[in-house]
């Protein structure tokens, strides 16, 4: 029911987005109460699978632990993103840089994209899933374009083309996966999640693991890991702030949600070590080539997305190591969307006050934009994994997991992550701790544009400093499942 | 009966496979398009044999909208398109035609190794025309990567999809209408956002030469 819910909501804010037009009030009020819907649905979720177990609403729909995890974590991180929107969007028509027409696709767009990525995690059928996922990437595309600057749409093309070949790769995976599980069950049926993995033991185990590489590089190129992440470095650089952080926040971890998916369904037909060692090649890759490029990067909008594949390559890490690696891993995702979004919403500011991306051209933030330098330092200190915040805890849980049977390639990352340290820090307080030039006003734009961020802060900070019992039961069912 | 029918996959899959081989030898647009009306006929056609088979309806009806989707409509726009733009010739590629002959033997012999036995196995009576397939799809990824005309890397990303469906029909993967119909919608929004990146791409380049879409390099 409560999937329903959610559906229908966002079903309704897209029409009415769309039908009553270019009242931007009335639009602001569909995405407030959407937000709302979304918030107390998750909320209803959560406890509800804590108290009652599976949410089912079969045979379309269906949620287990780790998908109530990704279902709350797209509910905060969206409709945090969403109300910011509010505020950002208002600064950018008042300067004349976009009309009331792009607002009212913005918001229909965002309702789409946000539907999406919830039927994508709550579908019951994996070719369902590929279908919403799919769709996540034709609703995000004429957002990264919003702007219809040559720069745009180009990094909407390459996004285009890239996903939809790296997704049809992910259907192929998926098709063969189906294949497998239909000579068990018989022609013609609704395949759910729980059907294929009952039939997982009795696959093929070369077409099994073949369907794998091809889900792992069809769903690893949405995730945006190394190297099928070229199109994401343009695509979060180009896209509207608070696209941006749904982009980095929530669909490279719906990705990997699919992935993991699939890996519950090899590791049954092929045994976990297969499954294991390819995350673990694409995750070291990533956190190395990430770290590289973030020590040179002269964009700070790049160096955040750069910080995404950084971050996807440690919690791929964390299921290749297996163990409570995987634990560490699924909270780190957790963290991670908290921390990104913190960071993404709080760069938006920075844009909106300077006009900039590049970070040579941003010097003293912390002047101009009092809270919202505050809370980009505190994202910054998050997201570089400094003790007391999460993000610090669960990469040493990742890395103690793995340390025993792979302490080189634990070394290379932890050194790789001083890099990243480095290059933040570089690049940061360049951009926070300078002196602000004499024409940059200082204020913040309007309460919308930073009152989410701080609320994302309280809630980041908080379940860094205490984990509620209730998550870390989820957790763990999610990693036993 | 069944020998006939094993004779149409075999024919489906030449024809399938020969698209994308001349979609590769073709420098004009049109020509291009045309090879991809062949290829989705072709798929088309597959599909409609369960749906005989069975009697059903809804399969009927997944496979007519497949068959408007990409033999009517996903054509229609690229024409409308070609002919507005005077997009006769597509822009180059980047290996020459001998090379790209060379690659292209290359993975036609990469469709027949070792690591797709299992799939020639599982696909039984199916085993001779898998490879066909298979070979399709390496051969779309590879126009996709070998074109510098943006209309080419969407005729390549369609015709990798159809190489796909058509490999799924040989291994007989029969799933809920439902689910053909949802894949058909998908395909079919997707060929018209593409299509309208294309109109963006030439309004603001000029051209639809992607090796000219330099802007984000040089930030």
């Amino acid at each position: 029911m409560p999937i329903f819910i959610i559906i229908l909501t966002l079903l309704l804010a897209t029409v009415c987005s769309f039908y009553l037009g270019k009242n931007i009030r009335r639009l602001e009020k569909i995405v407030i109460f959407s937000a709302i819907i979304e918030l107390i649905t998750a909320g209803y979720v959560f406890f509800s699978f804590i108290t009652w177990g599976q949410i089912n609403f079969e045979p379309l729909f269906s949620l287990n632990a780790i998908g109530v995890l990704f279902f709350c974590l797209i509910a905060l991180i969206g409709s945090t993103a969403s109300l910011y929107s509010i505020g950002y969007l208002r600064v950018e028509m008042a300067k004349g840089i976009i009309t009331v027409s792009q607002i009212r696709i913005f918001y229909i767009l965002t309702h789409l994209f946000l539907l999406a990525m919830f039927v994508a995690i709550s579908a019951n059928n994996p070719v369902l899933a590929w279908i919403a996922i799919e769709a996540t990437t034709l609703s995000t595309a004429f957002l990264i374009c919003f702007y219809k600057k040559p720069t745009a749409i180009e990094a909407a093309w390459k996004y285009l083309i890239v996903n939809s070949v790296g997704l049809l790769l992910g259907f192929l995976g998926t098709m063969l996966f189906v294949a497998l599980a239909l000579k068990g069950v018989g022609t013609n049926a609704w395949l759910s999640w729980q059907m294929i993995l009952d039939n997982a033991k009795n696959m093929d185990p070369n077409i099994a693991k073949l369907a794998f590489i091809f889900v792992l590089l069809g769903y690893g190129t949405k995730m945006g890991l190394v190297p099928m992440h070229t199109w994401l470095p343009d695509a979060h650089s180009k896209a509207p702030v608070p696209v941006s952080s749904l982009l980095s926040g929530v669909l490279l971890s719906v990705a990997f949600f699919l992935i993991l998916k699939f890996k519950a369904v090899v590791d049954i037909a092929v045994g976990q070590n297969f499954s294991q060692s390819l995350l673990i090649f694409f995750g070291i890759l990533s956190i190395i080539v990430s770290a590289l490029i973030i020590l040179r990067q002269k964009n700070y909008k790049r160096l955040l997305a750069y910080s995404s594949i950084e971050h996807m390559g440690i919690a791929a890490l964390g299921f290749g190591f297996g163990g409570f690696g995987q634990f560490a891993a699924l909270l780190h995702i957790f963290y991670h969307g908290l921390a990104k979004t913190i960071l993404f919403l709080s760069a938006g500011n920075i844009f909106l006050k300077y006009g900039s991306t590049k970070i040579k051209n941003v010097s003293g933030a912390l002047q101009a934009l009092p809270v919202t330098g505050r809370l980009f330092i505190v994202g910054f200190l998050a997201i570089v994994g400094l003790p007391p915040f999460g993000i610090f805890f669960t990469e040493f849980y990742v890395f103690s997991a793995g340390i025993k049977a792979h302490p080189v390639l634990v070394c290379i990352a932890i050194f790789a992550l001083i890099l990243v340290f480095a290059g933040f820090l570089k690049q940061i307080s360049a951009m926070i701790l300078g002196k602000k030039s004499a024409d940059i006003p200082v204020g913040e734009a309007n309460a919308w544009t930073y009152v989410p961020i701080i609320i994302l802060v309280i809630i980041f900070v908080g379940l860094s400093l205490f984990l509620p019992d209730q998550l870390k039961t989820l957790i763990n069912l999610a990693v036993a499942q | 009966m069944t020998q006939l029918l094993l004779h149409f996959s075999y024919a489906v899959g030449l024809v399938v496979f020969l698209s994308v081989i001349g979609m590769h030898l073709t420098r004009k647009n049109t020509a291009c398009v045309l090879f991809y009306i062949f290829q989705s006929l072709a798929v088309a056609l597959l599909l409609f044999v369960p749906a005989l088979d069975k009697g059903s309806i809804l399969l009927m009806l997944a496979a007519l909208l497949t068959l408007i989707i990409k033999v009517i409509l996903a054509p229609f726009f690229f024409l409308r398109l070609i002919n507005r733009h005077e997009l006769t010739f597509s822009a180059n590629t980047y290996l020459s035609l001998p090379l790209t002959l060379i690659v292209l033997a290359l993975l036609f012999g990469l469709a027949y190794q070792n690591i797709f036995q299992s799939l020639l196995i599982f696909a039984g009576e199916n085993m001779n025309v898998v490879p066909l397939a298979l070979a399709t799809i390496f051969s779309s990824i590879f126009l996709i990567i070998n074109r510098r005309g943006a209309l080419s890397q969407i005729i390549g990303i369609l015709s990798l999809e159809n190489g796909i469906v058509a490999l799924t029909s040989f291994l007989k993967v029969e799933q809920v209408p439902g689910l053909d119909i949802g894949i058909s919608f998908d395909i079919a929004v997707w060929v018209i956002i593409a299509v309208l990146f294309l109109s963006m791409i030439y309004k603001k380049f000029g051209t639809l030469d992607v090796s000219t879409l330099k802007e984000l390099k040089e930030e």
